[in-house]
């Protein structure tokens, strides 16, 4: 088992919206920056990894009950979607790897494996 | 990486390249917007993506990808499939998620975009 | 990458050409009567290893140096090629692409196919692996002298060109909202900055500039021009439209801006980093716009002179 805040300790992010639950089990992970596709395949309590920064993020993350998302390539998110993000208690970090690194350092620590992933459908 | 070793660990299908699973792929890059490849992408690096439209085959082409791994099971159409033939740009499709699809290929050694120019960084 | 491109190339080929390209059309053939001992002359004269049989018109099987040594060593040089031959023979149609006789190759061990015509099964060629090299071999010189002059032809321009400046340009319409066509113009860009000689980190810039300025246009517009000028020490990427205009361009600027509607978005473009990338590109880059009149874009990439 492994928790927001131990992912962000391990893998060195920035959190840039702090509200929510930290504490939280992150079982598995989603990276995609079509909100569509989002809507359509995420999982609660998914890490989102995307490189989308506009507040539409947060209602997308909202609406599907995720963990918490992670900005890739050190984009800063938009002042609206943190706004948001405190008001939704959706944690925001950034990072400054690409959305392939940083999800293979995920994978590493054991995040979303396929086995998990069978369990959850 | 050969593209081979990608097909067998994302248990991909080919779609372009059948036999040209020999070349070789050095650094890997997942993106949905276009933009972010044309950035990011360094020259010789395999796409995984889950657009399927013809502006991935000219963005890969400007971007100098070597090749295209399309995932979440989406397969492009003739139209995007004729083109990537004329431009000699091999393409295979997985039915895993990116999420798995990264994983998987990070952890049989494939580097990610950002790891060179962050080891340069730190000396 | 030279060494992969030309893999690639050597592959590509293997499908372009068929077996008739290159095979040998001048077959060699006994007759399944003919006495082991008369083989050996046949194959020595000929200078080959091995030799369809043929009775009538008809292949009935193959026979090799191989087999011509086994008789030997047993004493059998006078009995009839027809008890010694290969009966099941492995053979490729004329039509066939050359990959599949490179897979049947590898997959055999042969050191030679029969060529028979698709449907009639007459015998037309015979082919070896040093066929398909030499096949290859002399395709790929054809082609490499066709890129060579293509670029020795735009490399020297400006060198034949006599006059105090000389400015190559070239015109790219592009069309409002047809994503059948989104692309093509930075893609032929490309293709012709490389064939100027143009080094290939400054190819990759301007297409890059060129590919987000040509998707502006497609995205937010009606259709505008595509304008790129090369002089031997710059590449002047000009894109200009008549559309609704930009109302702050440093809003514009800032990376995640993006005023693109969510079906744009799903396309993979309006991800607010267009513009910037085109900055980032260029060694100068100028953008000046007036809300309902249009949008005009400049972008300045300069050139080693070598």
């Amino acid at each position: 088992m492994i928790t927001l805040k131990e992912i962000i300790q391990k893998l060195n992010l920035e959190v840039m919206s702090a509200s929510g639950d930290f504490d939280r089990e992150i079982r598995g992970g989603y990276v995609s920056d079509l909100l569509s596709d989002v809507i359509a395949n995420s999982k609660k309590g998914n890490i989102w990894i995307t490189l989308q920064t506009h507040p539409n993020i947060v209602a997308v993350a909202t609406l599907k009950e995720l963990a918490g998302i992670i900005i890739v390539n050190k984009r800063k998110p938009e002042d609206e979607t943190l706004k948001k993000a405190e008001q939704e208690n959706i944690p925001v970090m950034v990072t400054e790897l690409s959305a392939f690194e940083i999800v293979g350092r995920l994978y590493e620590l054991g995040i979303g494996r396929a086995t998990e992933n069978a369990k959850e459908v | 990486m050969i593209l081979n070793e990608v097909k067998e660990i994302l248990e991909a299908e080919v779609i372009i390249g059948s036999d040209n699973l020999k070349i070789e792929v050095k650094i890997g890059c997942a993106a949905d917007s276009m933009s972010d490849i044309l950035a990011f992408a360094k020259p010789g690096a395999l796409l995984l993506t889950g657009l399927t439209n013809l502006q991935v085959v000219y963005t890969s082409e400007i971007s100098d990808i070597k090749a295209i791994c399309f995932v979440r099971g989406k397969k492009p159409d003739e139209k995007v499939i004729k083109l990537a033939k004329s431009k000699n740009l091999p393409m295979l499709m997985t039915h895993l998620p990116m999420f798995e699809s990264c994983g998987r290929l990070y952890a049989n050694g494939l580097i990610g975009i950002g790891y060179l120019d962050i080891k340069k960084k730190n000396g | 990458m030279a060494e992969d491109k030309k893999y690639t190339k050597i592959q590509e080929l293997t499908y372009e050409l068929k077996v008739e390209n290159v095979m040998t059309k001048k077959v060699v053939t006994v007759s399944p009567q003919k006495t082991i001992y008369k083989l050996r002359n046949i194959l020595h004269t000929k200078r080959i290893s091995g030799t369809p049989v043929v009775d009538k018109g008809k292949l009935i099987g193959i026979i090799s140096i191989e087999d011509f040594m086994k008789c030997l060593a047993k004493g059998e040089i006078n009995i009839p090629i027809e008890e010694r031959m290969t009966k099941k023979v492995r053979t490729l149609y004329a039509d066939e692409p050359l990959v599949h006789a490179v897979r049947k190759f590898d997959e055999y061990g042969f050191g030679r196919f029969p060529v028979i015509e698709r449907g009639k099964g007459k015998l037309v060629g015979i082919i070896t692996k040093g066929d398909i090299i030499k096949g290859l071999l002399k395709k790929l010189e054809i082609d490499y002298h066709k890129e060579e002059i293509h670029r020795y032809r735009a490399s020297h321009i400006f060198e034949d060109i006599v006059a105090d400046r000389t400015t190559l340009t070239f015109h790219y319409n592009v069309v409002g909202e047809d994503f059948n066509r989104a692309g093509e113009s930075a893609s032929g860009l490309k293709r012709t900055l490389s064939r100027l000689g143009i080094q290939p980190d400054s190819v990759r810039r301007a297409a890059i500039a060129a590919y987000e300025a040509e998707m502006n246009i497609v995205v937010f517009t009606e259709g505008g021009k595509l304008t790129v000028s090369v002089e031997t020490h710059r590449i002047k990427i000009e894109a200009s439209d008549s559309g609704p205009g930009i109302p702050d361009i440093e809003q514009a600027m800032q990376p995640g801006f993006s005023t693109a509607p969510e079906r744009i978005r799903e396309l993979g473009f309006g991800a607010g980093m267009g513009l910037l990338n085109i900055k980032n590109c260029a060694d100068k880059m100028n953008l000046t716009s007036k809300v309902g009149k249009g949008t005009h874009l400049e972008a300045i990439i300069y050139l080693n002179q070598r």
